[in-house]
């Protein structure tokens, strides 16, 4: 992996061309500034190796939630949200092949030169934009024409098309208070608008199921929805009240996701990976990737374990001492000591900095996408120490051919 | 103008404070072709005689008179940061929060800005919508696209005090609850908080903890 500097002279455009071209709108967290400065490339090999990796994790995965779903024993390791594990009779009307599976991997270069895979965005994995726009953009600013990239967008475009044939209504459910919510949702709208679909922006309350059916209660947009393209994480949902939910979980409106993206979400999903060897699905990429992960009240006197929380994004609340701010790492070791079930702990990985052609060297997350079960392109952010939380900067992914 | 255009003139190259300027509005300016307000007010600072040097402010009135007031305040040399960041409903379906107005109100606002000169390292005038947190919706029908300001929508507090920062100045009827909680650890850091309702001079304010602030699961 290399990273290539924007020239100075050309970022102060580049980041309003990702503001207003790109759906941009959050490019500032407290002092950090979002957008990064370079552009990381990845050669020809390393693409090749990433997506095999990831299109093996993808088929371990899907195989084993659908394993999951049917194994009370396995769920209960996963330590579900209650009213979840209420829906999960619900969910045994799952059927893929109605559904469009969508999921992202973070990969991370580790020291001893290979990859580490810390988790796999399971439920509403977001940065759409950012991973088919901006790398066409930052392409033209640094103008290198003959680096590639896989859209995100149009492979998504092509499943949905697959699914519903350029006709009907998707209804895309995020949290309309949060704008950086819409921002992912409106790069899809606007995008899946010129396939000629309609298009209902709107929340998970939103929704009324009739005989399984999804239907839009928003005013003067009151109609049957064809496909729910939902951005609200499952264990959000759960808490909306009155209670409208149950539906989402034995709907048979297609969905992306489906509410069967609940257990890769659990950071215990490998607490169930013996399990699911034992019923005969192999986990072997997930093992050689994953570092060990043990329960939070197991580590004991045992040197070198981070705790990530079960329900954790954005690497938020991830023990890593030196990436903590302030006193954010005894708050959080405080918060483990007080609710240990809700962490799992993870061995930490040295992460392998990359250095920029300025000289600088920072920690990337390589999240890869799938779209049923085939890689579909990047989302990568980088931060100048080793943990990639809300603070790190998106940057764009290009391949060298 | 485009919004692209707009957003420039509140947020010009390698100017102090703009990097918070918030994309959200003026992107919209554009995605719903917003024309400017025609009952645009221009409004005079009546709470301030003159620039402080170590006082930022953050007016947090309805859209409209927030910009206005913004746009007024330049003249004593403040720079006005839009920091609003509520989207837009979905096409056909009532609203919490009308941004239309800060939307139309901002092409205005950038009408008056750009033939004025602001010094590079001016304080700052944070425009906040106050009808944001409107999120009471009497059907289940309405779009709710009320917002909360949090603290990573604003610099940090190091970087108010790095930048000679110790007073902040709210203008509006009250310190609505989000900006409370972010406030309650400035003033921790130091920080002084004054309230006016735009038109009467600053009162000194101290917030205090509420007793569902201690009951709060702890912020890590």
């Amino acid at each position: 992996m290399e990273l290539l500097k924007i020239p100075e002279e050309k970022y102060y455009n580049y980041r309003l061309n990702a503001m207003f071209n790109c759906y941009k709108w959050d490019p500032q967290f407290y002092d950090s500034n979002t957008l990064a400065k370079y552009v990381l490339l990845l050669s020809k090999q390393e693409n090749e190796e990433v997506i095999k990796l990831t299109e093996l994790l993808d088929k371990e995965t899907r195989l084993a939630e659908e394993c999951i779903n049917k194994n009370k024993k396995m769920i209960k390791k996963l330590a579900l949200p209650r009213e979840i594990i209420k829906q999960i009779p619900n969910m045994q009307t799952y059927d893929k092949s109605k559904n469009i599976r969508l999921m992202r991997y973070d990969f991370h270069p580790s020291i001893d030169n290979n990859w580490v895979v810390t988790e796999v965005n399971s439920d509403v994995p977001g940065g759409f934009a950012e991973s088919s726009l901006l790398p066409d953009l930052a392409r033209k600013t640094i103008d290198l024409p003959k680096l590639y990239y896989t859209s995100f967008g149009e492979m998504m475009v092509n499943a949905i098309n697959d699914k519903l044939n350029k006709k009907g209504t998707i209804m895309l459910i995020h949290c309309t208070c949060f704008s950086d919510d819409r921002q992912v949702m409106q790069f899809m709208g606007d995008r899946l608008e010129k396939e000629g679909y309609k298009i209902i922006y709107g929340a998970a309350d939103h929704i009324k199921f009739k005989d399984k059916q999804a239907y839009c209660i928003l005013e003067n947009n009151e109609q049957n929805i064809d496909l729910i393209f939902r951005f609200t994480p499952l264990e959000w949902l759960i808490q909306m009240k009155p209670r409208t939910w149950d539906g989402y979980f034995n709907t048979t409106t297609k969905s992306c996701n489906h509410s069967i993206s609940i257990y890769a979400q659990s950071k215990k999903f490998p607490f169930v990976w013996n399990d699911l060897e034992h019923a005969g699905i192999s986990m072997k990429t997930w093992k050689s990737l994953l570092p060990e992960t043990i329960e939070a009240k197991d580590v004991g006197s045992r040197q070198n374990f981070i705790y990530k929380p079960i329900y954790g994004r954005v690497g938020e609340r991830i023990s890593i001492e030196e990436a903590c701010k302030g006193d954010e790492y005894k708050k959080i070791i405080r918060d483990v000591k007080k609710h240990p079930q809700q962490y799992i702990a993870q061995k930490k990985f040295i992460s392998k900095p990359i250095k920029a052609d300025d000289g600088k060297e920072y920690h990337i997350c390589l999240g890869s996408y799938t779209i049923e079960g085939k890689h579909a392109g990047y989302y990568a952010r980088m931060s100048n120490y080793p943990r990639i939380d809300s603070y790190a900067a998106d940057v764009p992914v290009l391949i060298k051919g | 103008m485009t919004g692209k255009e707009i957003y420039e003139i509140y947020a010009p190259f390698a100017k102090k404070w703009v990097e918070w300027v918030r994309p959200v509005p003026f992107v919209a300016i554009d995605t719903y072709n917003r024309k400017p307000i025609s009952n645009w007010v221009d409004r005079k600072v009546k709470f301030l005689d003159k620039y402080e040097n170590d006082t930022a402010i953050f007016i947090d009135l309805t859209g409209k008179e927030s910009i206005e007031l913004g746009i007024g305040l330049v003249h004593i040399g403040y720079r006005p940061i839009p920091i609003f960041n509520g989207t837009d409903e979905q096409n056909g379906s009532k609203a919490t929060t009308d941004t239309y107005i800060v939307e139309s109100s901002l092409i205005n606002g950038a009408e008056k800005l750009k033939k004025i000169e602001i010094p590079n390292d001016a304080n700052p005038a944070f425009l906040l919508d106050s009808s944001r947190i409107n999120r009471y919706r009497d059907k289940k029908s309405i779009f709710d696209n009320s917002w909360d300001l949090y603290g990573q929508d604003i610099p940090s507090i190091e970087y108010f005090t790095q930048n000679g920062i110790k007073k902040i100045i709210v203008v509006g009827n009250e310190i609505n609850r989000d900006l409370r909680k972010i406030f309650l650890k400035f003033q921790d850091a130091g920080i002084e908080f004054y309230l006016t309702d735009g038109y009467s001079s600053v009162n000194k304010l101290v917030l205090k903890k509420k007793i569902l602030d201690y009951l709060e699961k702890e912020e890590i």
